[in-house]
């Protein structure tokens, strides 16, 4: 009874403390955690949907709150001499591995779709990945967020054949993106004019 | 002090985990692809397996016996973690490169090897020793075998041109097939070198120089 006891309490004490000392560990890293991710993920995914910005999105972001879902959420303003040619904000759909990220670019304009990138993803490596592919992408340019769906839900995107549930998952993370633009359009054009 | 340099020096050439031990194959097979991938696991591999044996040996006469593989688990497992946070926060590209292979460190053999053959058993001194002395040997193994895919592979070492513009890079070096002829190439010529070293003391040659129990101490059982 007292080596049972005593293996239950060195275990437990044991995973109590690695427990304690990483949730601490993730607090501390998780500001500059998401400062990488902004450089190395969402930045470069910026790039993608719109090649030619000239200002810096990444330093000029500005943080909403969504109010579907009462989470924080980054907007990045595009400008091209000073003109804001697109706001980008990144949805996220069920793919077939893990959620997909898709960064989107709303014009303020006319609320079409600039461009998109892929952020995160984890499909699988030559049927799935194929989605960050330009030819997948530029079907999203110039294009109404109700347009945006699989031709077999009555939009104009053509998936790809042998990854479905991949392309599906771009466009549920584009209509994601468009609700969040949709709730905060006002917000949002009020905060980069 | 000569104790701590004997168990240091001893994953460096005499148990080159890789290389002689032959444990931890599967990153070492993985991740090599460049010079650069190979250095960056091995580091990570270092700081895991040099805290882990520190901590396992701090606690090894309050560990049951019975349970002391799920400790030891536990142990490596909370230390990858504050691996991957580390790595995420303070060096991404090599997150992304790495991927899936830095949460595999858990079940990384030599970690659990170290903990159960030495750590478990010896004073602390002693057990940061062979901890940082294996990770070191780990990681000079990764770095050598990740050079020598790079350099055909791609004509360049550490992302430096080192072949000239005329070369042909051998793609094959850097593809999965190339890890395993690169290794089996390593351990023919380690094997070479021992029989040649054992000739020269006049001892017979080793029948099967990097495997067997008793090339190992790992292995001995020590008090």
């Amino acid at each position: 009874m007292r080596e049972i006891l005593k293996m239950i309490v060195v275990l437990t004490c044991i995973s109590g403390i690695s427990g304690f000392a990483l949730s601490s560990l993730k607090q501390m890293t998780a500001p500059t955690i998401e400062l990488q991710l902004l450089t190395f993920v969402q930045g470069p995914s910026l790039k993608q949907v719109l090649p030619d910005y000239t200002n810096d999105p990444v330093q000029e972001r500005k943080k909403f709150t969504n109010p579907l879902t009462d989470k924080p959420v980054n907007v990045f303003p595009l400008k091209v001499d000073g003109e804001l040619k697109a706001v980008a904000i990144e949805g996220f759909g069920g793919g077939y591995g893990d959620n997909i990220g898709v960064m989107v670019g709303f014009d303020p304009a006319d609320n079409k779709l600039v461009g998109i990138g892929i952020t995160t993803m984890k499909e699988t490596p030559g049927l799935g990945t194929r989605i960050a592919e330009p030819d997948f992408r530029a079907q999203f340019s110039g294009i109404s967020e109700n347009e945006a769906k699989l031709k077999s839900q009555g939009g104009v995107i053509d998936a790809l054949s042998g990854a479905t549930i991949s392309s599906g998952g771009t466009v549920a993370a584009v209509q994601d993106a468009g609700k969040i633009y949709g709730a905060l359009k006002e917000e949002i054009l009020q905060a980069f004019k | 002090m000569a104790g701590m340099w004997k168990e240091f020096s001893k994953g460096l050439w005499a148990e080159l985990p890789p290389f002689r031990l032959l444990l931890g194959l599967c990153p070492t097979l993985a991740v090599t692809t460049t010079a650069e991938n190979g250095f960056g696991m091995g580091m990570a591999v270092v700081f895991v397996i040099t805290l882990s044996s520190f901590i396992v040996s701090l606690i090894r006469k309050i560990i049951p016996k019975k349970v002391r593989i799920a400790c030891y688990i536990t142990v490596a497992a909370s230390l990858v973690v504050a691996v991957e946070l580390l790595m995420q926060a303070y060096a991404y590209p090599l997150y992304q490169q790495l991927g899936i292979f830095v949460p595999l460190i858990v079940v990384n053999c030599l970690i659990l090897g170290r903990a159960e053959a030495f750590a478990g058993k010896n004073p602390v001194h002693l057990a940061v020793a062979d901890g940082l002395g294996m990770g070191l040997g780990f990681t000079l193994s990764l770095t050598f075998l990740g050079a020598v895919r790079e350099l055909f592979g791609t004509g360049s070492v550490f992302g430096m041109e080192i072949m000239g513009a005329s070369f042909e890079p051998v793609k094959f070096m850097v593809a999965a097939p190339g890890a395993f002829v690169a290794l089996g190439l390593i351990l023919a010529g380690m094997n070479y070198l021992s029989i040649v070293q054992a000739k020269r003391r006049g001892e017979p040659a080793p029948e099967n120089p990097s495997t067997g129990c008793h090339a190992c101490r790992a292995c001995a059982g020590r008090k």
